[in-house]
């Protein structure tokens, strides 16, 4: 029953994205037959450093989805304090309660089953404008954030570049 | 000992981060351990005679005089997973036995149930969101319905289904989500009644999000309120801790009426009282 509801509920959320997109996103499952694997495209936010880069991920959904959440790792190179060197995205709408990488503020927004995969998006897109460099997923991203923001919008142009498919500036 | 003095000497950011890791992984494990010992416990267990409490606090004069306190009001107990769900999951449990044997009761709850899902898409929620969880709630309610206030006989396989029920993850979870839904919606609806229950700068429906409609979350008098109000459902809570007294205190929810339901509270965690 449980991995029937959670199809049930992944096709309603895909439908919901497909009908009324948020702007500069893009997610559904990457093949029809399987819909507990979405690849999802976010555009870089405006007037941030990873505008204009447009960035491929996954998700992988749990059978008891929507109680647990998904997992989320983007599938180019990137450079943040809150994406692990692997891809692994770590911010705390992915996690449940009493499942708290150090880092997080307590009135940080939490999975719930009311949340959706939009929502998660949205929280990345807020992520990529804004980091919070209190978790260190990537610690040199963090202190580099801090403390040398030329470098780190260096980096991130390089890597908007690459997602384009541009040679380097 | 040698070899990690010399490696870590010199780079103090990496040791601290170390450090971080190793508290970070230690509180894991400890999370792990929780949880597999929560889950050799059933979500709701069989009722049990209440001396079954007087075994587990032999050693504990203040918790024995309680107990005994609790059992000249109570004959036995129905132990409920720890998991931070069980106010939710004994308060269902318990009302919708009761309903069992109350068709007016019933009637009324009834109404209240099929109406909460437009309260909820009316406050935000999202159709599909809240969609999934009222369906599993209204079937099991609906089930409950057939027989309420039916032959022993009947109301004894609905029981049993029931039982059942609560304790299949899927049935039992989408039930506790719903209600935790319905606990929410309650709190934002009546937001300025309830703002004065919660501590420090967060709004009403900040504390849902963080505090409500996550899993997992305990529960605390707020919500409790929240819930037997929106229901119209009265709880009455017997607290048992280590306070003064041999007497295990009683707080309704809301005060003045005749409760349907009886928890017994202990530090952290909800069971199901029968009388």
């Amino acid at each position: 029953m449980m991995a029937g509801s959670a199809l049930r509920r992944l096709m309603a959320e895909y439908k919901q994205l497909t009908v009324n997109p948020p702007e500069g996103i893009i997610a559904g499952p990457i093949n029809e037959d399987n819909f507990f694997e979405w690849e999802a495209f976010i555009t870089g936010p405006e007037g941030t450093c990873f505008e204009g880069g447009i960035f491929p991920a996954k998700l992988v959904f749990p059978p008891d989805y929507p109680l647990s959440p998904p997992k989320m790792q983007f599938l180019c190179e990137m450079f943040h304090p809150n994406i692990y060197a692997d891809g692994r995205v770590c911010i705390s709408i992915l996690h449940a309660p009493g499942d708290d990488p150090m880092g997080y503020e307590t009135s940080a927004e939490r999975w719930s089953p009311v949340q959706s995969v939009e929502k998660i998006l949205l929280s990345v897109v807020s992520m990529l404008a804004e980091p919070n460099d209190e978790s260190g997923a990537n610690v040199d991203a963090a202190k580099m954030w801090r403390e040398d923001r030329e470098q780190f919008n260096k980096i991130a142009e390089e890597i908007v570049r690459k997602t384009l498919d541009l040679p380097p500036p | 000992m040698a070899d990690d003095a010399s490696s870590s000497s010199g780079i103090t950011g990496n040791t601290v981060e170390n450090s971080i890791n190793q508290d970070e992984l230690i509180m894991k494990q400890q999370r792990e351990i929780e949880k597999e010992i929560s889950e050799t416990i059933p979500l709701v267990g069989e009722i049990e005679e209440l001396q079954t409490l007087e075994k587990e606090y032999n050693e504990d004069p203040i918790y024995l005089l309680k107990v005994k306190d609790l059992s000249s009001k109570y004959k036995s107990i129905r132990r409920t997973r720890p998991d931070g769900n069980c106010f939710f999951r004994a308060f269902s449990y318990a009302y919708l036995e009761r309903l069992l044997t109350d068709k007016q009761e019933y009637d009324k709850f009834y109404e209240i149930a099929k109406n909460s899902k437009d309260i909820l898409v009316a406050l935000g929620f999202s159709q599909f969101t809240v969609e999934d969880f009222y369906e599993t709630f209204m079937e099991v309610i609906q089930r409950v319905g057939e027989h309420a206030g039916s032959t022993p006989d009947l109301i004894e396989t609905v029981r049993m289904e029931l039982h059942d029920k609560f304790n299949k993850q899927g049935y039992s979870d989408y039930i506790v989500v719903y209600l935790r839904l319905i606990t929410s919606g309650q709190l934002q609806t009546d937001q300025e009644f309830y703002q004065n229950f919660i501590e420090g700068p967060r709004t009403v429906t900040e504390f849902c999000r963080q505090e409500v409609e996550p899993m997992y979350k305990e529960s605390d008098h707020i919500h409790i309120i929240a819930l037997s109000n929106a229901l119209k459902v009265c709880v009455r809570v017997k607290y048992m801790d280590r306070g003064e007294g041999s007497q295990v205190i009683a707080h309704d929810f809301p005060e003045g009426s005749t409760p349907l339901v009886h928890l017994l509270y202990r530090p952290g965690h909800y069971d199901i009282l029968y009388a």
